[in-house]
């Protein structure tokens, strides 16, 4: 066994000085991505691959585009099958602490260099955390978002509720987002918000909302254990009970973000959880109002949002030769400086490297720039926990429990008992 | 004129009127995928139902031709049809043998096929996928053509219509001197003619809408079926319904046809009454 | 003589083996290949933790774990009301559309087959895409054609609400199951020996009489197909809780195949899903069983 490990350490050595033979040698990789921002059209990827090429030509990449209904099932498949690509574009949750901590990614150290690893620190400590696993990297970043919620401005503005919210920094106090709830139902709103709890899609607004109310921490520092358990944690959640039986906002179980933001967009709700630049961007033909992003309410006017990152893992697909050239297309893609910004530009979130700098000012999508307040709110990227997937189907179930009328604080003891690793 | 006015009986209009509530409801998601398909974003989000395209638009097929939606449809095609065309030929052996012929172990190999049917395909998908990739079947249209073809259903049904040949034909048959092929494709084949357009049609119509063995054995957009691609139209956060109608319409159509074409051959009867006269 | 007679028996019956399987070959290889070889690999994986990372023999603890497990036992109490609910109806209501038709013009019963089948034809995914805009609690068409009939007066949340969920999905699989027996019940009844029914008229029997003493036994095979499939189908129900509800709420939707996929492909836990598929496959056996003695003592 050691044997061949050295024998296969060698041979990676080899691989990798021997670069001008990669550069003769025709390789050829897949790469599967989720839909994140552009990065889920053709056109656009091509143009990334072309570009690409244009410097390594002998590496040709072939690209399909997953999506989160059936993706994951997708990935199972492929790798009971040993039909995984090379590599793969999502996030921490599944990059890093599923197929990561499952031994089917490639360590992707060396793409982690001095550099880069000060690059990205400098915008956020949180990423460089959340890429890794048992000090093996299996993430590298491109880019980063923080999801946030929207409110209809004019509906806020007929109801004499915009002076509840700090629209300088887009932050709210509980107390006012209480008295912002009053004055939109006093004005004649249905709903003000829903809590959508159907299942799992787009939970990372429900869970910032409950987070948020009273400052509670999703998970320890150390991200084994879940601890929404704490007194600040009950308290969250209870305050969303009540507020609901006030009428002040509206549960719903039978859908989830995707059916929010549709009822968002139309005007039904004049507020939705799920917020955050690629969705403004997919809804901002259809509202007839202003979307006004905000910050979720928090007890101390000081948000903790929850991120979104998204990056570039690589499948151990057992040769050696893909693997070097997927990390090339890996680091032209991400940290060359000019092909780099433009692959974030394409997803329409934020560059986890500090020197790709203001990427949105005078381009089409300006709009953007609205969501860069919303970054030194950015919270712990806690969706590196173990048993993540269990606790993501429990959560929505705690919800449903708590809304039908549950003891809050019996109802979250059964959800950190279902969730936390024994 | 006296005797159509008798058959009218409050029962009967009972029955009609009935009837055609549930066809109404029956046949509106296909209304509303067909229409919706025409829409455009504001009509089909709209929080009150708009009824008929006031301003229709084909951007959305459009759109879907962009992806490549013929060659899923071309896929899908060729898996539905393959399948159907081994289903019916191994099936249609198969069933006549269990319900006709008393060979060794035949109860307890239909109680098998009755049995597998009762597993959910779920359970197997996993060891099934280790073996079509050890087969190299992997991400192939076989991949899927192969389990379908597998799969009892067709054997369970083409038993229950053999059941019916009457044995004297057969026996009547054999004694005139006919070989078994012989009497297959002569005597046999016609008699559950009604069975195997039945079968036809139940095997392209499952296969078509056989969504998850797809997902699991198909990885490309190239091999990709209609329903995995209409699927994958769908986006967490955001969908769009003008384009999935569309996909939907799109995908419904063939099958149409198909049901079109073979419904004929149901009503074809066995000729039950062939040696009683 | 004797010694003859044997010997052509013998004979005989070699020949109806050698006949029966070779009419069985081709169907045998694929059903050995593709189901029954990794089915057996299942079974074999319910009695292990198989998962992505994971082989291990565990005994039966997947299926003592499975009794234990509150979710699945609510799984199963679901999966029984849907099978209870919908088999009988899917049956019966497919039986008298069948009957109501079978006589009338060719142009009539394509039209009926055309129309009950459409729901299927249409995809299941595209199908519940309409039905869960007609289900939506805001501007959903139900809500919007009882309220203005003013069945009810507020807004029912009709996928959101444990009380009527289930019913929804039932409601759904319904449409989606009724196509195929009504087109097996069309052309069995079409294929009623007519000079049968015509002796009962003789003998002075009612409507309902030559149904039940000469048509019913005759549709029978094609009964115990409908009732074994629609069985099947009711509790294999998946697909249409997975895009409606994720088993909510409450876990009022949460049904078996439900729990099997979500513990197999979601978890990983193909050797705890296997259990729970196994399980299944029993507890759908042991139905199939009944519905094989009810139809032979019906048949005799």
């Amino acid at each position: 066994m050691k044997k061949t490990l050295a024998l296969l350490l060698a041979a990676v050595m080899l691989l990798s000085l021997s670069a001008v033979s990669l550069a003769e040698e025709k390789v050829a990789i897949t790469m599967w991505t989720y839909p994140i921002g552009a990065w889920k059209d053709a056109d656009t990827v091509n143009g990334i691959v072309a570009a690409f090429n244009e410097k390594y030509p002998n590496i040709s990449v072939s690209v399909e585009y997953l999506d989160y209904q059936s993706g994951d099932d997708q990935v199972t498949g492929a790798i009971e099958a040993g039909t995984t690509p090379d590599i793969i574009m999502e996030g921490p949750e599944r990059l890093v602490s599923n197929w990561g901590a499952k031994g089917k990614m490639v360590d992707l150290a060396d793409l982690w260099t001095e550099e880069a690893l000060k690059d990205i620190s400098a915008v956020s400590e949180a990423v460089v955390a959340a890429c890794q696993l048992d000090g093996k990297y299996y993430e590298y970043p491109l880019c980063m978002t923080t999801h946030t919620m929207a409110i209809n401005y004019e509906a806020f503005e007929k109801a004499d509720a915009l002076k509840y919210l700090d629209q300088d920094t887009r932050t709210w106090t509980t107390e006012n987002f209480e008295l912002a709830m009053k004055a939109l139902k006093d004005s004649g709103v249905a709903h003000t918000g829903i809590v959508y709890c159907g299942g799992q899609g787009g939970d990372q607004g429900t869970r910032a909302l409950a987070m948020n109310l009273y400052s509670a921490s999703f998970t320890n520092p150390e991200h084994t254990e879940y601890t929404m358990n704490s007194e600040a944690g009950i308290k969250g959640l209870q305050k969303l009970q009540d507020m609901v039986n006030e009428g002040l906002l509206t549960a719903d179980p039978g859908i989830v973000a995707g059916d929010e933001l549709q009822l968002f967009a139309n005007g039904t709700a004049n507020m939705s959880l799920a917020w955050n630049a690629a969705n403004a961007a997919n809804y901002a033909s259809q509202a007839q109002f202003t979307p006004y992003a905000m910050a979720f309410p928090s007890d101390d006017g000081v948000p903790e949002l929850a991120g979104g990152i998204w990056g570039f893992g690589i499948f151990n697909n057992n040769d050696e030769k893909r693997i070097a050239a997927a990390k090339e297309f890996i680091k032209f893609v991400s940290d060359d400086p000019v092909q780099g910004p433009k692959s974030v530009f394409a997803t329409g979130f934020f560059p986890v490297r500090a020197s790709f700098g203001d990427i949105y000012t005078g381009t089409e999508k300006e709009a953007n720039k609205e969501f860069s307040v919303f970054m030194p709110y950015l919270g712990d990227y806690y969706s590196v926990t173990p048993n993540w997937p269990v606790q993501r189907t429990e959560w929505w179930n705690l919800l449903q429990r708590i809304f039908a009328g549950g003891d809050v604080k019996a109802e979250v003891e059964t959800y950190i008992n279902n969730v936390n690793v024994k | 004129m006296q005797t159509t006015v008798q058959r009218i009986t409050p029962y009967r209009v009972l029955s009609y009127v009935m009837l055609f509530i549930l066809a109404v409801i029956f046949t509106f998601p296909l209304y509303w995928i067909v229409t919706g398909s025409f829409k455009d974003a504001q009509a089909i989000n709209a929080p009150a139902p708009v009824w008929f395209p006031t301003n229709p638009i084909t951007t959305n097929y459009a759109r879907l031709m962009e992806r490549p939606a013929i060659s899923w449809l071309l896929n899908t095609l060729f898996i539905c049809g393959m399948a159907m065309l081994l289903i019916c030929i191994t099936a249609t052996m198969a069933g006549y043998a269990i319900a006709k012929k008393r060979f060794a172990c035949r109860a307890l190999i239909f109680s098998i096929f009755v049995m597998a049917m009762a597993l959910p395909k779920q359970v197997i998908l996993i060891p099934l996928l280790k073996e079509i990739s050890f087969l190299g079947l992997h991400n192939t249209l076989w991949a899927v053509i192969f389990p379908t073809v597998g799969w009892p259903f067709g054997v369970f049904l083409m038993k229950q219509f053999s059941e019916n040949i009457p044995g004297s034909i057969l026996e009547a048959t054999r004694i005139d001197g006919a070989g078994e092929v012989q009497t297959f494709i002569q005597i046999v084949l016609p008699m559950v003619a009604p069975g195997i357009g039945a079968l036809a049609i139940f095997t392209f119509i499952s296969a078509w809408n056989d969504y998850f063995l797809q997902l699991l054995m198909l990885n490309t957009a190239r091999t990709y079926t209609i329903s995995v691609g209409i699927a994958k139209l769908q986006d967490e956060m955001f969908t769009d319904f003008g384009l999935i109608m569309a996909g939907a319409a799109l995908a419904a159509i063939p099958i149409v046809v198909v049901f079109l074409m073979f419904q004929r051959f149901f009503t074809r009867g066995i000729t039950m009454g062939a040696v009683k006269g | 003589m004797q010694y003859t007679l044997t010997q052509q028996a013998r004979q005989r019956r070699r020949r109806e083996n050698l006949v029966g399987y070779a009419f069985m070959l081709p169907s045998l290889l694929f059903f050995l290949g593709f189901v029954i070889f990794p089915m057996g690999m299942a079974l074999v994986t319910s009695f292990t933790d198989y998962s992505m990372t994971t082989f291990g023999f565990v005994g039966l603890s997947n299926y003592i774990r499975a009794f234990k497990d509150a979710v699945f036992i609510k799984s199963l109490g679901n999966t029984l009301v849907i099978v209870l609910v919908s088999v009988p109806l899917v049956t019966l209501f497919s039986l008298w559309v069948a009957s109501a038709v079978y006589k009338s013009s060719q142009f009539t019963s394509s039209l009926i087959r055309i129309i009950f089948y459409l729901p299927i034809v249409t995809g299941t995914v595209a199908v519940t895409v309409v039905w869960k805009w007609m289900f939506n609690n805001y501007y959903g068409l139900l809500n919007y054609v009882f309220k203005s009939l003013g069945i009810i007066s507020s807004n029912i949340n009709w996928l959101g609400n444990p009380a009527t969920a289930l019913w929804c999905i039932i409601t759904i699989l319904f449409t989606t199951s009724i196509g195929q027996p009504i087109v097996l019940y069309i052309s069995a009844l079409a294929n009623v020996d007519p000079s049968l029914v015509e002796a009962g008229e003789v003998d002075g029997a009612n409507h309902m009489q030559v149904f039940w003493k000469i048509k019913w036994p005759q549709i029978m095979p094609t009964t115990l197909y409908i009732l074994v499939i629609t069985t099947i189908n009711s509790f294999q129900c998946f697909a249409l809780i997975q895009l409606l509800t994720s088993g909510g709420p409450n876990n009022a939707t949460n049904t078996i195949m439900y729990n099997i996929y979500y513990h197999a492909y979601k978890l990983n836990e193909y050797g705890y899903g296997n259990a729970m598929g196994i399980l299944l496959a029993l507890l759908i056996a042991i139905f199939s069983f009944f519905q094989f003695r009810l139809a032979k003592s019906d048949n005799e």
